[in-house]
C-alpha cells in the first residue's frame, strides 16, 4: 500500500516538473507580457526597465531555474498583473469555484444516475424515450449558448434569479461561502445548471448503458430467484455493478470542471479561478499560469488516486488484486 | 401592545424612509475591466486609472475633451528652462480628515519608481529629476532637461496621502496595504470600502469632497468582461449602467425603451501601418516569389493603398455607423491636429494608375495582420481592408489575432502591414507623434513604438525642437506642421475614428461621454 502512494506521488511530481516546463516554453515563445501590457507613453528604457523587474531579460533557463529555487521554499512566486502572492490570488476565488462545482457536478451525478437507471430498467416506456431524447440536447448544445439563454429567460424576462455574480456569503471555517443563504443560492443556480447539462447527459448514457447491461445477467436472475425485491436488486446489486465506470467518469469531470470552468464563470461572471487562469493567459501573466496548471496536475492525479482507492473499497476483486 | 401604540412608530419610520430615500441611492456600474490593485501607482491601465479616480484625485485634471485642467494643481508656470512651478489647492482634505498639501505630492511622485508594476507608470514621472516644497501649498519640479508638457504628464499623477501610506510603499506592501484600506486614503469623491481582484469594488461617498457632494451615497462597480454578459445584467435590472456596449448590441438597443444608449468619440483611432525596412518579411509576387525590393518604400505604392480605402464604406457598413472618417493620428481639436490635411479621397482608379507608375500593374501579395479582440470592430476593419485592397490589385490575406499574440510580435518586427489602435491620452501630440512618428532613438527617448522603421528628418528636427518650446501657441503649431508632413509620407494611414457607447436604465441618468471612455460615477448625475 505504501508502495502504491509512493509511486502516485512520484507521478504526481513528474507531471507537475514537466507542466512547469510546458508552461514556460510556451509563454517564452509567445513573447514578452511587457509587450501587451506597456502603456504607450514609455520609453525605450521604461520598457527595458520593465522587463528587468519581472526578470524576464534573463535567459529562459536561468528564468526556470529561479521558479524552481523559489518553489522549493515554498513560494509560488507574484502575479505579474496583480502583484499579490500566486497562492493567495488563487486561494481567494477557489471557495467561489468549488462550491459551484461541487454543487452542480453532484447534483448532477444524483439526478443523472437516478433517470439513467430507469431509462434502462424499463428501456420501453415514454419516460425513458424522454430522457434519452433530451440527454442528446445535453452533449449537443454548447455551453456558451445555453449559458446566455439561462440568462435571457429566467433573469432578464422572468426576472427570477439574477443574471451572474455571486451572492451573499457567510463565513465558516474563515472561508467566505455563498451556498448556506438563499440569496447565495439563487446566484448559484443557473451557472449550476449550465454546468451540469454535458454531465447530466453523460451521467444517464452512462448508467443506462451499464443498467441495461447488467439487467440481463445471471447476478440479476438469481437475486430474483432468491426473491429480494426489484429494489433491494437495484440498490445492493445493480448500483455497484455499474459504478466503476461512473465512478472514473465522475472523477475525470470533477477535475476537469474544477480547473476549467471557465465559459460558465465567464458568462455568469463566477468570481473562480476558471476565470482567473484564462485572464491569465491572455496577458501571460506567467506566475499565475504556472502555479495554476502546477495545482491543477496535482489535482488530476489526486483525483485519480482517490478514484482507485474508492473501486478498491467498492469492488474486492479489486481490492485483493492490490493488496496481493 | 394595541393597535394605537404602534401606530405613531409606523409613522415615524415610514417618513424617516421617505426622507433617506433621496439621499442613499446606490449606483451599480457594470464595468468591462477594473483595476488591478487599489494602490493607484501600480498600474498605468485604463481600467486602473478609471477605478483609481473615484477614491484619489490627479495633480492635473483631463477634462472630457482631453484638454489639462485645473485639479488638486491650480495653476502652473515654468519658472526657468528646467524648473516648473504648481500651485497646490487649498482646503482640499483627505478622507481621514488630513489636509492635502504640498508634502502628499512630493511623497507621491518619490513613490512612484518604487511601488509600480509592469505597466509601470513611472512615465508619468519620467521627466522628474527633483522635487522641491516651496511652502505648503507651492512646489517646483525640477526636470532633466526642458519638459514642455510636464502638466500632460501629471493627468495620471495620483496623490496619496503622505501619512496613510507611509508604511506602504515597498513593492512587497504596497498592493497588500491599499487592498486592505490602510493605505487608500484619497482626495477623491468616494470613500473605500472593499475590493477583491477581478470582483466588485464597492465605494461610499465622501461629504467633504472638493468638488461638492456627488448624487450617489454608494457606489458599486462590478466588473463582467463578458459583453453580453454585461448586457444581460443591465436588462435584468442588476446594474444601472454598462460600458462598451458593442456594436451589434448597440442597434437592437435603440429600439429597447427600458435603455437609454448614449454614444460618445472615442480618442482611439486605427492606424495601417506600413513597413519601410529594405527587407520586409510578409510581401510577395503574385506567384510567390520574392519581389526585388519593399513595395512599401515607394511613395506611390503608399498613395494607393490610401486611394484604395473607401471611409465612409468602413464606418456606415462595416462600424455600423459607431465611428468617423479619420485623416490623421489625433482627433480633431486635440493640441497639434492639423486643420490642413485632407481627407483622403476614395479612387480605386486613381490606385491602380498609381501601382502601375510604381511598376506593380500586377499587383503583389501581403499578410496584413491586426489585434481581433482588442477594440471595437478593429477585426472587422481588418477584413474590410483586406476586401478593399485585393480590389486594386494588392491580394491580402488578413490575420486577425489576439492581442496576445500580436504584440509582442509586433515589438519583434515580424510583420510588414499591420493595423492596430491608438488612443491619443493625454490630449496632446508629442504623445502620438514622439512614440511613432519619431525615428526610434533610444538616446532622445523618442520613437519608442515606432515598429515600422519610419524615418523622416524633417518630422525629427521638428519634434524634438517642439519637445523644448514652453511656449504652447509656437510648439502648437510646430506639431501641426510634423503632423501634416507625417500625414503627408503614408508611412502611417489613419483610417477611422471610433466611438464608444455606454447603457443606462431609461431616464435614469445624465452624463456627457469622456474621449478617454472613462466612466466617472462623480460626474454621472441622477436625471431630474
Amino acid at each position: 500500500m505504501l508502495g502504491f502512494i509512493i509511486q502516485r506521488f512520484m507521478q504526481a511530481v513528474l507531471v507537475m516538473a514537466v507542466m512547469s516546463v510546458i508552461v514556460f516554453c510556451g509563454v517564452y515563445a509567445i513573447g514578452n507580457p511587457i509587450d501587451i501590457v506597456i502603456p504607450p507613453e514609455a520609453t525605450q528604457e521604461i520598457r527595458m526597465e520593465a522587463i528587468r523587474r519581472l526578470g524576464l531579460d534573463r535567459p529562459l533557463y536561468e528564468q526556470y531555474f529561479i521558479f524552481i529555487s523559489n518553489l522549493l521554499h515554498g513560494d509560488l512566486g507574484r502575479s505579474f498583473v496583480y502583484n499579490l502572492p500566486v497562492l493567495e490570488l488563487i486561494g481567494g476565488r477557489l471557495p467561489a469555484t468549488l462550491e459551484l462545482v461541487l454543487i452542480s457536478v453532484i447534483s448532477a451525478t444524483v439526478l443523472g444516475v437516478s433517470l439513467g437507471i430507469y431509462a434502462g430498467y424499463r428501456p420501453n416506456s415514454w419516460l425513458a424515450k424522454t430522457i434519452m431524447a433530451v440527454s442528446v440536447l445535453g452533449f449537443s448544445v454548447p455551453s456558451f449558448w445555453v449559458g446566455l439563454i439561462l440568462i435571457l429567460v429566467f433573469a432578464v424576462n422572468f426576472g427570477w434569479l439574477p443574471a451572474g455574480g455571486r451572492g451573499e456569503t457567510v463565513k465558516i471555517l474563515g472561508v467566505a461561502w455563498s451556498f448556506p443563504t438563499i440569496n447565495g443560492l439563487s446566484h448559484i443556480a443557473l451557472p449550476a445548471i449550465n454546468l451540469a447539462l454535458f454531465k447530466l447527459a453523460l451521467m444517464i448514457r452512462l448508467a443506462r448503458a451499464g443498467t441495461r447491461e447488467i439487467m440481463l445477467t445471471d447476478t440479476i436472475k438469481f437475486a430474483r430467484a432468491v426473491g429480494l425485491s426489484e429494489g433491494t436488486i437495484l440498490r445492493r446489486h445493480l448500483l455497484k455493478l455499474i459504478s466503476i465506470p461512473i465512478i472514473t467518469v465522475f472523477g475525470l469531470e470533477l477535475g476537469s470542471t474544477l480547473a476549467f470552468a471557465v465559459v460558465t464563470e465567464t458568462i455568469f461572471s463566477w468570481p473562480g479561478v476558471g476565470k482567473l487562469i484564462i485572464d491569465s493567459i491572455g496577458v501571460l501573466d506567467r506566475p499565475v499560469m504556472v502555479a495554476y496548471l502546477i495545482l491543477v496536475a496535482f489535482l488530476f492525479v489526486t483525483i485519480n488516486f482517490v478514484i482507485d482507492l474508492v473501486f478498491a473499497l467498492i469492488d474486492p476483486r479489486v481490492r485483493h488484486g492490490v493488496v496481493a | 401592545m394595541t393597535y394605537q401604540n404602534f401606530l405613531a412608530p409606523m409613522a415615524f419610520a415610514l417618513s424617516l424612509t421617505v426622507a433617506g430615500a433621496a439621499s442613499t441611492q446606490t449606483l451599480t456600474m457594470g464595468v468591462r475591466g477594473g483595476p488591478e490593485s487599489i494602490d493607484p501607482h501600480f498600474s498605468a491601465l485604463g481600467p486602473h486609472a478609471e477605478a483609481a479616480k473615484h477614491i484619489f484625485d490627479t495633480l492635473v485634471w483631463s477634462g472630457i475633451d482631453l484638454q489639462i485642467e485645473p485639479g488638486l494643481a491650480t495653476s502652473w508656470k515654468p519658472v526657468d528652462e528646467d524648473t516648473w512651478e504648481f500651485k497646490l489647492r487649498e482646503g482640499v482634505k483627505f478622507h481621514d480628515g488630513s489636509d492635502f498639501n504640498a508634502e502628499d505630492v512630493k511623497f507621491s511622485i518619490e513613490r512612484i519608481p518604487v511601488v509600480t508594476g509592469p505597466t509601470t507608470t513611472a512615465i508619468y514621472v519620467r521627466r522628474v529629476a527633483s522635487v522641491d516644497i516651496i511652502d505648503p501649498h507651492t512646489i517646483h519640479i525640477h526636470t532633466d532637461g526642458q519638459a514642455a508638457t510636464l502638466p500632460n504628464d501629471f493627468i495620471r499623477l495620483f496623490i496619496v496621502s503622505s501619512e496613510a501610506a507611509a508604511d506602504f510603499s515597498t513593492l512587497e506592501t504596497a498592493s497588500a496595504g491599499f487592498n486592505s484600506g490602510a493605505a487608500a486614503i484619497g482626495t477623491g469623491p468616494y470613500k473605500y470600502v472593499s475590493w477583491e481582484p477581478k470582483g466588485d469594488l464597492v465605494l461610499e461617498r465622501f461629504d467633504g469632497y472638493w468638488r461638492g457632494m456627488g448624487d450617489w451615497e454608494k457606489v458599486i462597480r462590478k466588473e463582467i468582461p463578458n459583453d453580453s454578459s454585461r448586457l444581460a445584467a443591465l436588462k435584468a435590472g442588476q446594474v444601472d449602467v454598462i460600458n462598451y456596449v458593442s456594436s451589434v448590441d448597440y442597434l437592437a438597443l435603440a429600439k429597447d425603451t427600458n435603455i437609454d444608449s448614449v454614444k460618445g468619440d472615442s480618442v482611439y483611432i486605427m492606424n495601417l501601418q506600413l513597413d519601410q525596412r529594405e527587407n520586409t518579411p510578409l510581401v510577395r509576387a503574385l506567384d510567390g516569389s520574392d519581389l526585388d525590393e519593399n513595395p512599401f518604400r515607394d511613395l506611390r505604392v503608399r498613395q494607393a493603398i490610401d486611394h484604395a480605402i473607401d471611409r465612409e464604406t468602413m464606418v456606415d457598413i462595416v462600424l455600423e455607423g459607431l465611428g468617423k472618417p479619420a485623416n490623421q493620428m489625433m482627433p480633431p481639436g486635440f493640441f497639434g491636429s492639423s486643420e490642413k490635411i485632407p481627407m483622403p479621397e476614395y479612387s480605386p482608379a486613381k490606385s491602380k494608375k498609381l501601382l502601375a507608375d510604381a511598376g506593380y500593374s500586377e499587383g503583389f501579395e501581403v499578410d496584413l495582420y491586426c489585434t481581433g479582440d482588442r477594440l471595437p470592430g478593429d477585426a472587422a476593419i481588418c477584413q474590410g481592408l483586406g476586401q478593399m485592397l485585393t480590389q486594386v490589385g494588392i491580394r491580402t490575406n488578413v490575420n486577425a489575432i489576439s492581442k496576445t499574440v500580436y504584440f509582442p510580435a509586433q515589438a519583434r518586427l515580424d510583420y510588414s502591414m499591420f493595423m492596430n489602435g491608438w488612443g491619443t491620452l493625454t490630449g496632446e501630440a508629442s504623445y502620438t507623434l514622439g512614440g511613432l512618428a519619431h525615428s526610434n532613438n533610444p538616446e532622445v527617448k523618442l520613437g519608442a513604438y515606432n515598429r515600422i522603421e519610419y524615418e523622416n528628418s524633417d518630422v525629427d528636427r521638428l519634434l524634438q525642437t517642439g519637445a523644448r518650446m514652453m511656449d504652447a501657441t509656437a510648439r502648437r503649431a510646430t506639431y501641426e506642421e510634423a503632423m501634416e508632413k507625417v500625414m503627408e509620407d503614408k508611412a502611417y494611414i489613419s483610417i477611422v475614428q471610433l466611438q464608444t457607447v455606454w447603457g443606462a436604465k431609461a431616464g435614469m441618468l445624465q452624463f456627457t461621454p469622456r474621449f478617454d471612455e472613462d466612466t466617472l460615477a462623480f460626474f454621472m448625475k441622477s436625471a431630474p
